[in-house]
């Protein structure tokens, strides 16, 4: 047996070199060998071969022991790495448990600010990032037409024929219009939207269909439909046989093909790019020759060359390899050889290509971007709170953690044992904000306005669960490091020297104590006066005149089916003896009709020419909403006729064709002048009809509160019968009262007719404002939730201040000090903190409120009034939140605390 | 389980004897391959470099530790102890190696039943 002393230890820095240790180690055995084999009498070359032979295969040997030492290394480092984690999270958890007080504290505030972002993540994750179902819904593009005045609006027929024609850049183009149907036959009729799309629509989309198989590019039956999930659900209680089946629409029987699955949300499409009337719940094929239908007009017009009537919307997918700008700059290029092919009505009508995800969700982003960073404020005072709350406890702490620092424990060692315990404190607000979260999203879907496609599938899935965890992680190491990194900082004689828990918190932590506070109101203010100013933008939005009387108002649909669905002079018929049935009951003042209700019904719009005058360039047509009412319609609602006449029961289908208009239209087309018994043409034929002005009403707002009055046509409905109205009544006292009496009256006309859509004009204007009412809601509840973290935040720093400076507090009552001078010493903290915290909040506010402009209505971002109530507001609840702390230390006896 | 632990024995001879030699104290794995030799002579013909992945799995599996020092020749030299949990291992393995090569002479030494 050789010798073997314990040789000199080798110093190792950094880890083992595997490889180099497994050569060495080997290298040596075969020298050793070969040295033997030497001595023994072997020359040296013969040695080493035969220790060489006698080792066996050098190679294969070092690359078993590497391999057995790596794997033996991962595993180390694995145990060891889990075994100081699994240390520090113990430690923290039984740390955390001995002061319940700033556990409990610590872990609402956290929840609160965690689930606030869980909630909020949650319905953008499912609004905005979830994939669509659709093949590569990347490479959708939606082709407008553009004007000056308006950057989007729709195309016409001609048009859309030509960008099918020219177009290189897309593969296929569907055209899209939106129509009104009347589905009748199985149960109640109704009233649905329904798009009539080109043949290929379905292909363009890619979307496989849930039942049955749709039209397809080319090939299309006139009588095909399509259902959507929704209606195929409603109506026809999710029939899996309901293929090929027949129903009614409009008066005609059509044959069910497909039904589309329940995750195609399909808006509406529309110019201004939100969702304002539905999405279609049905399908229909196109008119001839591929053009989709248009709302009002027989099917069997070839409307190919109609470059006149811009009612289409069209849908393309991007060739592979093609850009969004490129097929933008030959859309551009195609427009404008239109403008000079069909000068005299595509002169300044330019083209946008507009991806599918903008035109799907480019509304909703603004808000929704208000309301993270709103919840991301939240989230920050809450990561002050804590954060200061540590800071506290750190200084509470300091004889432990210099005792730790003493016994060796290095200062990385320490820093991560601190945040270990407030990553702790993150999980567990994490857990506890999921629960919030939970609570706090069935709520923003419930006050949501209607409209946002996907919102209703937000869940708290998978997505958003990763999503929390990260950002408690996140939180615990952001509001753990700073209080960490001072802990550990501390002279360690010293702190033991100091010999108390109560030691002094050191000058550096109660400054960023202070800091804290101060971020702390600074992001509250910023948050409030955010809030503030939507609350009042809604408020003016609520408190606009819209031009109708909004009282005692009711409104409800009928939708004629059979043959009086066919036939003008029986719809008229039927209309004038309703209405005058409706008038008769006790209790009703007042009764008209319209197709297009204002404030969320249908909206027309027509372009007009001015007899008289030269006509104008295509692109500066004016335009104005284009109303169909009964006589007796203006009465109902409150609108006065202040030139001429109303409509009355003589102005029949057989009488020269006559028209209303409104103020707008009137000052518009003859500033100056009498509009009475001039003559306008509704529309871009030259063959239509002049029409006579017998009268003009007043303004009123169509398009709701926030849009101003704009032009506006009215004929009787003797003049364009229409298979739908919407009635309006005007009663005496609460509107719903009369129901049953008109209900009654209704089925004296005729037993199978129901009444559908009954509400208040009141409840329409309400629906009508659930945006701005949504939008400031949330950042309302968000801002009370920053203003209570505040305050919490103010009292523990008083608190803590008061209990800090017992001692000092305690000299001066001894010396003499009122009071009154205690008081105001503490108050005094909490006025300069919140001063200074306001103020820095109010210059941050003024340059982010900016952003806010586009949801403002009738206040401008820098309300000074705003701005005045919230710094008033914070300043007030800083000083009353330090009181309870202030009194406590009125009380301090000087001569039990100067003796301790 | 007595009959694993005697397969385990069988498979692990080499890791036995390098327990077993690092009994008497602290050595390189040269030094252990000249133990064997000296102490076995003919009888246990081993190729000596198998000795290293046999000592490396000992060191992972914790039986055995390792430190590398200089030699007086002035190079590195890699050397292995035993742990206490290597003691006890060799306790237990020299234990089922008697039984089993007991029960082996056994079985080779017997005569026929009855015969």
């Amino acid at each position: 047996m050789d010798d073997v002393s314990d040789p000199k230890p080798e110093r190792r820095f950094w880890k083992p070199d595997v490889r180099r240790d497994v050569d060495d180690e080997l290298a040596f055995h075969i020298e050793e060998r070969a040295r033997e084999f030497a001595t023994a009498g072997m020359d040296d070359d013969a040695a080493a071969d035969a220790a060489r032979r006698r080792f066996g295969p050098v190679d294969t040997i070092a690359a078993a022991c590497r391999h057995i030492d790596e794997h033996a290394i991962r595993e180390k480092r694995r145990i060891d790495m889990w075994g100081d984690l699994r240390q520090d999270l113990r430690y923290a958890v039984r740390s955390l448990a001995k002061s319940r007080a700033f556990s409990l504290v610590a872990l609402v505030t956290l929840a609160l600010g965690i689930g606030a972002n869980a909630a909020i993540f949650s319905v953008i994750y499912a609004v905005l990032l979830r994939p669509l179902p659709l093949h590569q819904p990347n490479r959708l593009v939606f082709i407008w037409s553009s004007t000056d005045a308006f950057p989007r609006s729709t195309l016409t027929p001609g048009r859309l024929v030509d960008y099918r024609e020219q177009l290189t850049s897309v593969s296929a183009v569907a055209g899209i219009s939106h129509l009104s149907v009347n589905l009748t036959g199985t149960g109640d009729p109704e009233r649905l939207n329904a798009s009539s799309v080109s043949s290929n629509f379905f292909d363009v989309l890619a979307v496989a269909p849930l039942l049955g198989d749709p039209f397809h590019g080319g090939r299309s039956d006139d009588r095909d439909v399509v259902l959507s999930y929704a209606l195929w659900n409603r109506r026809f209680a999710a029939d899996r046989g309901i293929v090929g089946r027949e129903i009614t629409i409009n008066g005609s029987s059509r044959r069910v093909v497909a039904v589309m699955p329940a995750d195609f949300d399909w808006p509406s499409i529309t110019a201004r790019g939100s969702s304002n009337f539905g999405s279609p719940e049905l399908w229909l094929p196109p008119a001839r020759h591929e053009i989709p239908r248009m709302p009002r007009e027989d099917a069997n017009q070839d409307l190919r060359a109609d470059r006149s009537a811009g009612y289409l919307r069209a849908v393309a997918r991007l060739r592979d390899g093609v850009t969004l700008q490129q097929a933008q700059g030959e859309a551009e290029a195609v427009a404008r050889r239109l403008a000079h092919q069909y000068g005299r009505t595509d002169n300044g009508l330019g083209a946008v290509v507009q991806p599918l995800r903008e035109q799907f969700f480019g509304f909703v982003q603004e808000p929704l971007f208000v309301l993270v960073a709103s919840v991301i404020f939240v989230l920050a005072i809450a990561c002050a709170n804590a954060a200061s709350l540590l800071l506290g406890r750190a200084s509470a702490r300091r004889r432990e953690i210099a005792v730790r620092l003493a016994l060796g424990a290095s200062r990385g060692r320490v820093i991560r044992q601190l945040l270990a315990e407030s990553t702790v404190l993150a999980l567990g607000g994490a857990a506890l904000g999921l629960l919030f979260a939970w609570w706090a999203q069935s709520s923003v879907i419930a006050m949501a306005p209607e409209g946002i496609l996907r919102l209703e599938s937000a869940r708290l899935d998978l997505p958003v669960l990763g999503f929390t965890s990260a950002v408690a992680i996140l939180t615990g190491i952001m509001f753990g490091i700073v209080p960490a990194w001072q802990a550990s900082a501390g002279g360690v004689n010293q702190d033991l020297a100091d010999g108390g828990g109560r030691g002094s918190a050191g000058p550096r932590a109660s400054r960023t104590r202070d800091g804290l506070v101060v971020l702390q109101i600074c992001a509250a203010l910023v948050l409030l006066v955010g809030a503030g100013l939507l609350l009042r933008s809604f408020a003016s939005l609520s408190r606009v005149d819209t031009g109708i009387e909004m009282r005692n108002l009711l409104a409800f649909d009928i939708i004629l089916s059979g043959p009086r669905a066919r036939s003008g002079a029986m719809q008229m018929a039927f209309y004038d003896d309703l209405l005058r049935s409706i008038r008769s009951i006790p209790g009703v003042k007042a009764a008209g009709a319209a197709v297009t209700l204002p404030i969320g019904g249908d909206d027309f719009g027509a372009t007009y020419a001015v007899e008289g005058r030269p006509e104008p360039k295509p692109s500066e047509e004016p335009t104005a909403g284009y109303q169909i009412v009964t006589p007796g319609y203006f009465g109902t609602m409150g609108m006065k006729i202040v030139e001429g006449r109303d409509f009355t029961d003589g102005d029949t289908a057989e009488a020269p064709e006559i028209v209303m208009v409104n103020q707008t239209l009137a000052r518009r087309a003859w500033p100056g002048e009498d509009p009475v018994g001039r003559r306008l043409r509704i529309g871009r034929n030259p063959s239509a009809p002049w029409q006579t002005v017998i009268g003009v009403v007043t303004d009123i707002r169509h398009l709701g509160p926030a849009t101003a009055p704009r032009p506006e046509l009215y004929e009787v409905h003797t003049q364009s019968p229409f298979s739908f109205m919407a009635f309006v009544v005007r009663t005496e006292g609460d509107p719903y009262s009369t129901v049953g009496a008109i209900r009654h009256e209704i089925a004296r006309l005729d037993p199978g007719l129901p009444m559908s859509g009954i509400r208040t004009m009141e409840e329409h204007l309400s629906r009508s404002l659930a945006r701005p009412r949504f939008l400031s809601a949330l950042t309302a509840s968000f801002g009370g939730l920053a203003l209570v973290l505040a305050v919490v935040g103010i009292y523990g720093l008083i608190g803590y201040t008061v209990t800090q400076r017992t001692r000092e507090i305690a000299i001066r009552s001894a010396l003499g000090a009122q009071r009154a001078d205690v008081l105001k010493l503490v108050l005094s903290k909490a006025l300069i903190l919140a001063g200074v915290g306001v103020l820095l909040g109010t210059l941050l506010a003024l340059s982010l409120t900016q952003l806010l402009s586009g949801f403002l209505f009738g206040v401008t971002p820098g309300d000074p009034w705003t701005f005045a109530a919230v710094g008033a507001l914070l300043i007030v609840c800083a000083v009353v939140s330090a009181l309870i702390p202030a009194i406590r230390a009125t009380h301090i006896d000087s001569t039990i605390a100067l003796r301790t | 389980m007595p009959e694993r632990t005697t397969i385990d024995l069988l498979q692990g001879t080499l890791g036995v004897l390098i327990l077993k030699s690092l009994s008497w104290g602290p050595m390189h794995g040269y030094g252990i391959a000249r133990w064997i030799e000296q102490i076995a002579a003919q009888d246990l013909l081993i190729e000596e470099g198998s000795l290293y992945p046999a000592l490396h799995r000992l060191e992972a599996r914790g039986l055995v530790t390792s430190h590398w020092g200089v030699s007086e020749t002035n190079r590195r030299v890699k050397t292995y102890r035993l742990t206490e949990q290597g003691r006890q291992q060799l306790r237990a393995e020299t234990h089922s190696w008697d039984r089993f090569s007991a029960a082996v002479s056994r079985v080779l030494q017997a005569r026929r039943a009855g015969g």
